[in-house]
């Protein structure tokens, strides 16, 4: 039988491996020409990138460049003829997904970024609301810590069985993280996001992003993306636009979706982003597939 | 509980560093007992996760996670070498090394 191939998108950058840019000048790709063409389409003053600029550590630029660099890589492959049977974005990995998928151009990607941004930056500007993860716990154990000590929370993300990603409360997140701690978690941190991504504080926002949806153009997705929501295969303008509002106001399940990868006999998967979070966070995810960094096409 | 033996220590040297040379795409030759293992090799918590899944399935050991990581945060490991050492602690003394 024919091994099929994703590629996975990540959400955010925790590390670069400082491999990406030289992978991209080695195919002759100059990440500085995706950021000013975003720059054009948003007005926004982008800075020029180097691994160390702490303007790409602001959340809006730090998505931004994810992106970027998400999509870059994406045609960069493409161009390789490497072609995806299935793709999947991690949380706000899913707008490369879409410009992977050929469902939105690579400024309408940006767009949708700044949208969404705008729209919970009231949230984000209390400085009231933050994310964690912890390592080492089941989601039984972190789900008798927010309800022992009546905490604001709620796991929002399953990375695999022992990897959880939990939002609420900024004050309540270090809370549970300290109590994760002594419960015997092997590592417990926040992460660097005043966004409670994937809360029930999104919910509001709902109705408003599939206004703003309405006026954006999307196509039919030339290859199906897995929908971290409820792992359905998306394809169709109506759906996409739907797992959007999903994929910013609900909580989602990235074990479930790599598995339905496996599933769906996939074997080969590329890490289509800049660092190796998703690698990582595979290790736990058992099956016959083999996920890679890019660099090693 | 698992039987040590003289040689139990040489095995878990090589499994530990076989392991870290794997996941870091290193030479073995690289690996030393005072590598440090966030700083030298860019470890993280799920590569130490994976690592106790190894040798509970080696040694058919009988502890838990927690039991593990509250003893991690007492008794914190950088290098290589202090890794092997916990991880010997662990086989011998399994759920009960929160009692040493």
């Amino acid at each position: 039988m024919e091994s099929k191939t994703a590629f996975i998108f990540p959400a955010f950058i925790t590390e670069f491996t400082r491999k990406e840019i030289d992978f991209l000048k080695i195919n002759s790709v100059d990440i500085n020409d995706y950021l000013n063409r975003i720059s054009n389409v948003l007005n926004l003053e982008l800075p020029e990138f180097s691994y160390d600029n702490k303007l790409f550590r602001e959340e809006l630029n730090s998505q931004i460049l994810a992106y970027t660099i998400s999509c870059a890589f994406t045609d960069v492959l493409l161009s390789k003829a490497i072609f995806p049977a299935y793709l999947a974005g991690y949380s706000m990995g899913i707008y490369a997904s879409l410009y992977a998928a050929k469902s939105i151009s690579f400024e309408t990607g940006a767009k949708l970024i700044f949208k969404a941004f705008e729209l919970v930056n009231e949230l984000t500007e209390t400085n009231l609301y933050g994310m964690g993860a912890t390592i080492g716990l089941s989601s039984k154990d972190v789900l008798e810590l927010i309800s022992n000590n009546e905490l604001n929370l709620e796991i929002i993300n399953v990375n695999n069985e022992h990897s959880l990603v939990i939002a609420g409360l900024k004050e309540d997140v270090q809370i549970l993280l300290e109590k994760a701690k002594k419960e015997g978690a092997l590592s417990a941190g926040e992460l660097t996001v005043n966004t409670p991504y994937h809360s029930k504080h999104l919910e509001n926002y709902s109705e408003s992003f599939s206004d703003f949806l309405k006026n954006i153009e999307i196509y039919e997705a030339t290859i199906p993306i897995i929908s971290t929501f409820d792992q359905r295969k998306v394809l169709t303008i109506d759906d996409i636009k739907l797992e959007l509002v999903y994929n910013l106001t609900q909580k989602i399940n990235w074990f479930k979706t790599m598995q339905k990868l496996i599933d769906c006999r996939v074997e080969k998967m590329f890490e289509c982003g800049a660092g190796k979070d998703l690698k990582k966070i595979s290790r736990f995810i058992k099956g016959d597939y083999n996920l890679r960094s890019v660099y090693k096409i | 509980m698992a039987q040590i033996t003289d040689n139990t220590r040489g095995e878990v040297k090589e499994i530990v560093l076989d392991f870290f040379a794997e996941e870091c795409e290193i030479d073995v030759e690289e690996i030393s007992e005072e590598s440090n293992i966030i700083s030298d090799l860019d470890g993280d918590s799920l590569m130490f996760l994976e690592l106790i899944e190894v040798f509970k399935k080696k040694y058919s050991l009988n502890i838990e996670l927690k039991t593990i990581g509250k003893y991690a945060v007492k008794n914190p490991v950088k290098t290589i070498g202090e890794l092997i050492d916990m991880q010997m602690l662990i086989i011998e003394h399994e759920n009960n090394i929160l009692d040493l």
